[in-house]
């Protein structure tokens, strides 16, 4: 299929521009590290509080690091591809006599891979630091997966903003946007020590029950309660998203 | 459609969202193998006009068929025949010169194979080789210029479109793009180009359609147009001794001249005879025979001819603006800001 060497194609470029500006890399992994760093021993003690469900604190902010950092790389695909539209490359891209959604398919093939290497390496940075999965060697792979998914269905999200805005300022800006979904949850505290407005954001917030799937894998095992809310959301998420991106990209190619 | 019209377009109208009337209804051939270009200031309509023919933009009506397909039926089959190098040099400044043209050559079918062989024989072409390993970021302003220009070559498509190709470049620069085109066009690529420059419309085209607020005022060679603001002048200067004698050879020579059929009018001014005439390079060498034939001594002459200005004036009543096009001032002040210049 046509469609599918284009989109491989399109891949390898966004692959090879990201590999030419390491630092994308390096300051997504070091603001992981500096989270379990800051946060993990000198928090340790909530872990005493009466209903704290892990005894590791490192281990229960590990499902928080993880999402962050896919989170953001939603607001960071869709300045990479603002860059395309504004250099013009875009247009070339699309004066090309390909399938234009090879173009989408490919930023969406990248986005996932950013957020894969981003995850496997705070996944390692977690078991260096102890943190041992409840879930096993099955619920590391989960993990990993999941939060995949949920990278490139954010960079859908991003993806809209730059389609729809073609502004560098919004665009860049869009973390406004992303950090509410990455910190109203349940990233620090678990919903039952929570109160007010604060609990009710959590659970209007649909980032928060995955990331609670994601948490469940690590500090508990396969507590099926907490995963399956989580994973229902991550496809309805995913899959909405991706039709919305779609649809915006098809209007936007017009 | 006959098989020499490369591009046909017939009341061709683009009305943008919002009102704009971009082009208004125009019509007009490029023949293959031509070098057609389309002459006009800033906003005549003429990237609207360009990227309609291929397909990056709808029409709101009228027809463009372009290598015998019609843009909006079939744009991807228009795509795959032609080549664009737009006025926004749309480059991947991350991306190395040799890695940018093999992914175009990848993109436009050709096999990883091919399109390495392409890209080093087009780097070659355009003096590029050097630094085809560097990121093209760092290249300087004409450089970007031909890579992109042989990016839009990397598939050899039959119909190269060129948006603007020189503007903001060094004349240096601007003759060595000259050149490859001509050479280009030499080799049989059709080329239709838009310019606001009249020495480039002159020197390259061998046909150009004037281009002023979204219509096409004059159409043909620029010979053929030149022509029509009127001849060229001839001024000759006629030695003589004292003031007497020149003016008795000044008077014979202008009643000589009066005589001659392709001459339109005569008239002395400054002690030099101006000699109206349709064709000065014929007119010259014909002048000099008659005044040799009759011993009259002639110390200069020269040729002058209406310029693509002159036309330019003639057909909109303006001139054209003379200044670069600067492109999207806005938005060049904001890229350093955004760090987006060199990325």
């Amino acid at each position: 299929m046509a469609i599918l060497r284009e989109s491989y194609y399109i891949y390898l470029r966004n692959l090879k521009i990201w590999l030419a500006q390491p630092m994308n890399l390096v300051s997504a992994v070091l603001s992981s590290a500096f989270v379990f760093l800051f946060f993990g021993a000198p928090l340790g003690g909530v872990t005493q509080l009466p209903g704290f469900p892990a005894e590791d604190y490192q281990a229960y902010l590990t499902a928080m690091v993880i999402v962050m950092s896919v989170v953001f790389n939603g607001a960071d695909v869709a300045m990479a591809v603002l860059t395309d539209i504004l250099s013009g490359y875009f247009e070339k891209l699309l004066l090309a006599p390909i399938n234009r959604f090879s173009i989408l398919f490919g930023s969406l093939l990248m986005a996932g891979t950013r957020a894969l290497v981003q995850v496997v390496i705070i996944v390692t940075l977690a078991i260096l630091l102890g943190v041992s999965f409840k879930g096993g060697a099955l619920g590391v792979l989960a993990v990993i997966a999941s939060a995949t998914t949920l990278g490139i269905a954010l960079a859908c999200l991003g993806l809209v903003i730059a389609l729809k805005t073609k502004s560098a300022q919004v665009t860049q800006n869009s973390w406004l946007l992303f950090m509410p979904l990455a910190f109203l949850t349940t990233a620090f505290m678990p919903k039952e020590l929570l109160t007010g407005w604060f609990k009710i954001a959590v659970t209007a917030n649909p980032v928060d029950y995955i990331m609670a799937g994601i948490r469940a894998i690590i500090i508990q095992g396969w507590e099926w309660d907490v995963i399956l809310p989580g994973l229902w959301m991550l496809v309805a998420a995913t899959v909405s998203l991706i039709t919305m991106a779609t649809w915006f990209y098809r209007r936007a190619t017009a | 459609m006959s098989n020499h019209e490369i591009v046909q377009v017939k009341n061709l109208v683009k009305v943008y969202p919002g009102g704009t009337r971009a082009v208004s209804g125009i019509d007009f051939t490029v023949i293959q193998g031509e070098f057609f270009g389309f002459l006009g200031p800033n906003g005549a309509g003429k990237t609207t006009t360009i990227k309609i023919l291929s397909a990056l933009l709808k029409k709101t009506s009228g027809e463009a068929v372009v290598a015998g397909y019609h843009v909006d039926r079939d744009p991807r089959e228009v795509r795959r025949r032609i080549g664009f190098a737009m006025q926004e040099v749309g480059l991947d400044d991350l991306a190395t010169g040799w890695d940018f043209l093999v992914l175009q050559g990848l993109l436009y079918g050709l096999s990883r194979r091919e399109a390495r062989r392409r890209a080093a024989e087009l780097l070659d072409l355009v003096e590029l080789a050097p630094v085809a390993k560097r990121k093209i970021g760092t290249y300087s302003g004409g450089m970007r210029r031909r890579i992109d220009l042989v990016a839009a070559l990397m598939h050899s498509p039959a119909l190269l479109f060129l948006d603007e190709p020189t503007t903001g470049l060094d004349p240096q620069s601007r003759l060595a793009i000259w050149e490859h085109l001509e050479q280009l066009n030499e080799q049989g690529v059709t080329i239709f180009l838009t310019t606001q420059m009249m020495e480039e419309a002159d020197r390259l085209c061998q046909r150009i359609a004037i281009i002023d607020q979204s219509r096409i005022v004059a159409e043909g060679s620029p010979q053929e147009l030149k022509a029509k603001v009127g001849g060229d002048m001839i001024r000759i200067t006629i030695a003589s001794t004292d003031e007497r004698a020149g003016k008795a050879l000044m008077d014979k020579a202008e009643a000589l001249v009066k005589e001659l059929s392709y001459v339109s009018g005569v008239s002395s001014r400054d002690g030099n005879l101006i000699i109206g005439v349709k064709d000065g390079s014929s007119g010259a060498p014909d002048l000099m025979r008659v005044f040799h034939d009759n011993k009259i001594p002639v110390t200069h002459l020269s040729v002058a001819s209406p310029s693509l200005d002159d036309v330019f004036l003639k057909y909109t009543g303006r001139k054209i603006r003379s200044e670069e096009a600067s492109g999207d001032e806005a938005g060049q002040m904001l890229r350093p800001w955004l760090g987006l210049k060199r990325r």
